[in-house]
């Protein structure tokens, strides 16, 4: 049942439908029209600046015009993969994302489960709103929140660990290389994991009741109902959020670690593909330098997101 | 009844899309005029040539203004206050800030590229000037300057010449420009805890090491050595000046001279000891663990406090004032004072600079070929360093309840009232307040009126910074003008090589901080050497030798 109710959105309805096109079109032209916007906004904001792109081959120059710069071919990518850095940055940037998803993708799903758990809506909805409230805030705000909080001098972990004397010197968190990663993913999983969140919830709240009345007459435990009825039944919209989430692999990020690592010292473990281009490229004015970095990373999660949707078909759960 | 109001919502969702396409084309169009802006040069001559001088006041001068540093804000907004509010009456001339929302770099790129250019930029001389010049963004200067009286009077010519770019026009308007030595860098102590542990001598490297322990076993929860944002070299340029002789800001360029050579810094014996030297005071926790990661704020605080046992930077005068400022609200006794500059046992006090002027000045204000008359903008630059406009800025109106009370018998001199002597917390105030609207600051004028108010007081009456000025900082700066605007285009091969040599420099430079060894240390420096030598840094020191010795003819007049 509960599989039926989320199919109906893909079946096709079984009517005689007519061939043509055109005709076809003109029967929904009031829904077509509302996605006119969209697509214009699309088109506008996303397809035409594309031509930009072009900047990538040349060597673009602030004040000329995109025509009269020189075409140098691949010159920019060549130089980004023979730089000393490229290893680097995509070590970190694969590690980093990687880890952002597989702990905080998971993160908000089961905050949702437990949510659906919890019987009191007063409490439900207390911590909804306390989870998802970080979201809001900037990033630059949250980084100075952090900073002070984990500052060697006077900070108040480093003073809560000493008054409990767990620790007798204070710990330099946001300088050794090893901690940067954990503060980094579980910054970005306390900001985002409410908001996240509500989307499955959403989805949970689809699902028949009569399925878990069904199942508890049948003698199923809680934990037997979440795994076996709840999980299932949001399971289409988990593959979506999952192959976009795969798309975005090669974004590990960018304001998060632009102010959580200000400290140069972190780089080895803290540069990634956007905040090199931001660093190396934009603000050293290397536009083209910048573009083509860019431009490889767009279009190895291009390469990533078809991947996973390919995969993902099988189960009849793809985007496309 | 169902169809109608399906057409509704079809007429209203294509109505949407239409303005959200003619919206974007409309914009577009604006854009586009703004293009030419690079034949802009020709336009410039023919206003420059028209003999009459621009007269302020005669009609409404609108000028917009852009802060090149992620830290600026032009506050307070022009007009807000009794000051610019009397220029903007009188003078008719209205100053609106484009904000760099904290992101200078990103928010400059943007105006070049959309071609909205603002009428003045504002911030660092060098390679950002020049490819604005190059892109034929800017508007030369030469031929309004001896036109109009002021800058031509107070810029030495000299420093005039170094300013101009390589097609030999000047298009920079330098900001604190003089002739005399002057500049903030150096060594701030904790008055208090010092006289506690019985001031002992505090000359050298070694007798700052045992001080700052003796510090950290007396006062463990006082910050030994406190070095402000080390990120961008703060404190720990400061150490290494200790451990070289003439040393003029070199971390600048990653390179000392050696004969008429420039070489690697990493190489440098004195740099080295200095960066051993950090990193042991670091690893003994004598230095704030904070170093790398700390904002301005949280320095501040620590200052204000009185957590800080010894402080340096490159402008403690400003910082150290407030907080001696609000140590002394509670306790007489507390405070900060300066020392002499630290220097490594064996070395020449006498050359150690903890930091450097040149004679231009520490940054210029450009106009652009956006500006619809630049001479306008350049007739107002002129008034803002002019006596009587330093005057305002510095002294606030004029008035029997002011500052100062009319002029002198040379006509330029203001005639200071007694509240100088009675006010002066008021006076550091309404300095403060118009400090970041001081864009053509005039050196020479506004130093020679600061000394004659401090003859007049008695000591403990004297404002904390320009005691500390007047008494050690400008006698322990270098005169670098010789080593300014030294680097390479960042668009030619050489700055590309001088942007990855930063990138390795920033990186080092923080990671030798958290060295566990001195060994590590200096084998990190080793590696930074030759990580920068194989990007290419080597063409880039025989560019920067070629550009100073360049500089150095200049100055000799040829």
């Amino acid at each position: 049942m509960a599989q039926l109710s989320v199919k109906t959105v893909e079946s096709k309805p079984p009517l005689k439908r007519p061939t043509n096109k055109f005709t076809i079109f003109m029967k929904q032209i009031d829904l077509q029209l509302m996605v006119l916007p969209a697509l214009a906004l699309i088109i506008l904001f996303s397809y035409v600046p594309m031509y930009g792109i072009m900047i990538a081959f040349q060597d673009y120059k602030v004040g000329n015009s995109f025509s009269s710069s020189p075409w140098v071919g691949f010159k920019h990518f060549a130089y980004f993969f023979n730089s000393p850095d490229f290893a680097l940055v995509m070590k970190n940037t694969i590690i980093i994302s990687l880890l952002k998803f597989c702990i905080g993708f998971p993160a908000p799903i089961i905050l949702a489960l437990m949510l659906n758990e919890v019987r009191r809506m007063r409490f439900k909805r207390i911590v909804q709103t306390v989870t998802y409230l970080p979201h809001f805030m900037s990033w630059v705000i949250i980084g100075g929140l952090v900073g002070s909080i984990l500052a060697t001098d006077n900070g108040s972990i480093n003073m809560l660990l000493q008054k409990l004397n767990l620790i007798n010197e204070p710990i330099n968190f946001l300088s050794v290389p090893e901690y940067f990663k954990t503060i980094l993913v579980s910054t970005n999983i306390w900001k985002e994991i409410g908001f996240g969140s509500i989307v499955y919830l959403a989805a949970i709240a689809g699902v028949d009741p009569s399925s878990y009345e069904a199942a508890s007459i049948d003698g199923a435990s809680r934990f037997k109902q979440i795994y076996l009825i709840t999980l299932p039944s949001i399971m289409p919209v988990v593959s979506i959020f999952m192959i976009l989430a795969i798309g975005n692999l090669l974004s590990a990020g960018f304001e998060d670690i632009l102010v959580l690592a200000p400290n140069p010292a972190l780089r080895d473990v803290s540069d990634v593909i956007d905040t090199y281009v931001i660093r190396v490229g934009v603000n050293n004015y290397r536009y083209s330098y910048a573009t083509a970095v860019g431009l490889f990373k767009a279009v190895v999660s291009v390469g990533l997101l078809t991947m996973a949707n390919v995969v993902a078909k099988r189960s009849g759960n793809s985007l496309w | 009844m169902k169809n109608k109001r399906k057409l509704v919502g079809s007429v209203f969702s294509t109505a949407m899309a239409l303005s959200l396409v003619v919206g974007c084309a409309s914009n577009n169009e604006t854009k586009a005029p703004n293009e030419p802006a690079k034949d802009g040069n020709n336009k410039v001559e023919e206003t420059a040539e028209a003999p009459k001088l621009y007269e302020l006041g005669k009609e409404q001068l609108d000028i917009t203004l852009f802060g090149n540093y992620a830290w600026y804000a032009a506050t307070p907004k022009w007009g807000s206050e009794e000051i610019t509010k009397y220029v903007q009456d009188t003078k008719k001339v209205t100053i609106t800030e484009v904000p760099n929302g904290g992101n200078n770099v990103q928010k400059l790129n943007t105006m070049i590229a959309s071609g909205e250019l603002p009428d003045v930029i504002w911030g660092e001389r060098g390679t950002d000037v020049e490819r604005l010049r190059e892109a034929g963004l800017l508007v030369p200067l030469d031929d309004y300057i001896d036109k109009y009286p002021n800058l031509k009077k107070w810029l030495d010519p000299m420093a005039a010449n170094m300013l101009r770019s390589p097609d030999g026009k000047l298009y920079t308007f330098p900001n604190w420009y003089s002739n005399r030595p002057y500049g903030n860098a150096g060594w701030v102590v904790n008055k208090k805890i010092y006289n506690e542990l019985g001031a002992p001598k505090l000359e050298t490297t070694d007798d700052l090491y045992a001080y700052l322990k003796l510090v950290k076993d007396k006062y463990p929860k006082v910050v030994p050595f406190e070095s402000d944002l080390a990120a961008e070299g703060q404190g720990i340029d400061q150490i290494f000046s200790a451990f070289k002789e003439n040393n003029l800001s070199f971390t600048r360029f990653y390179a000392v001279p050696e004969g008429d050579k420039m070489v690697s810094i990493y190489k440098d014996q004195g740099f080295r000891e200095s960066v051993v030297y950090a990193a042991k005071l670091f690893r003994e926790k004598l230095m704030t663990q904070d170093a790398m990661t700390q904002t301005r704020d949280q320095v501040q605080e620590k200052l204000n406090n009185g957590k800080v046992a010894v402080y340096a930077t490159s402008n403690p005068t400003v910082y150290a004032m407030q907080a001696d400022a609000e140590l002394r609200k509670t306790d007489p006794e507390a405070g900060y004072i300066m020392i002499m500059p630290i220097y490594k046992e064996g070395l020449d006090p006498s050359k150690i600079f903890p930091g450097t002027f040149n004679k231009l000045g520490w940054n210029s204000a450009v106009i652009t070929t956006s500006a619809k008359d630049p001479e306008a903008v350049f007739a107002f630059l002129d008034y803002w360093t002019s006596p009587e406009a330093m005057t305002l800025q510095m002294f606030g109106l004029e008035g029997e309840d002011g500052y100062w009370n009319g002029l002198e018998a040379d006509g330029v001199t203001p005639k200071f009232t007694e509240k100088v002597k009675t006010d002066p917390a008021g006076l550091t105030k309404l300095q403060g307040k118009m400090d970041p609207l001081m864009w053509v600051g005039n050196t020479v004028f506004v130093d020679d009126l600061k000394a004659e108010i401090q003859k007049t007081l008695a000591e403990s009456e004297r404002n904390w910074a320009t005691y500390w000025q007047s008494e050690i900082t400008w006698k322990t700066q270098g005169d670098a003008t010789e080593f300014i605007d030294l680097l390479p285009n960042p668009e030619t091969e050489e700055g590309i090589a001088f942007q990855r040599a930063k990138d390795i420099w920033l990186k080092v430079r923080a990671q030798t901080l958290y060295a566990k060894s001195d060994e590590e240390a200096l084998a990190m420096l080793d590696k930074a050497h030759d990580d920068s030598m194989s990007a290419g840094f080597d063409k880039v020191l025989v560019k920067l030798a070629e550009k100073w010795h360049k500089n150095q003819e200049i100055m000799k007049g040829k």
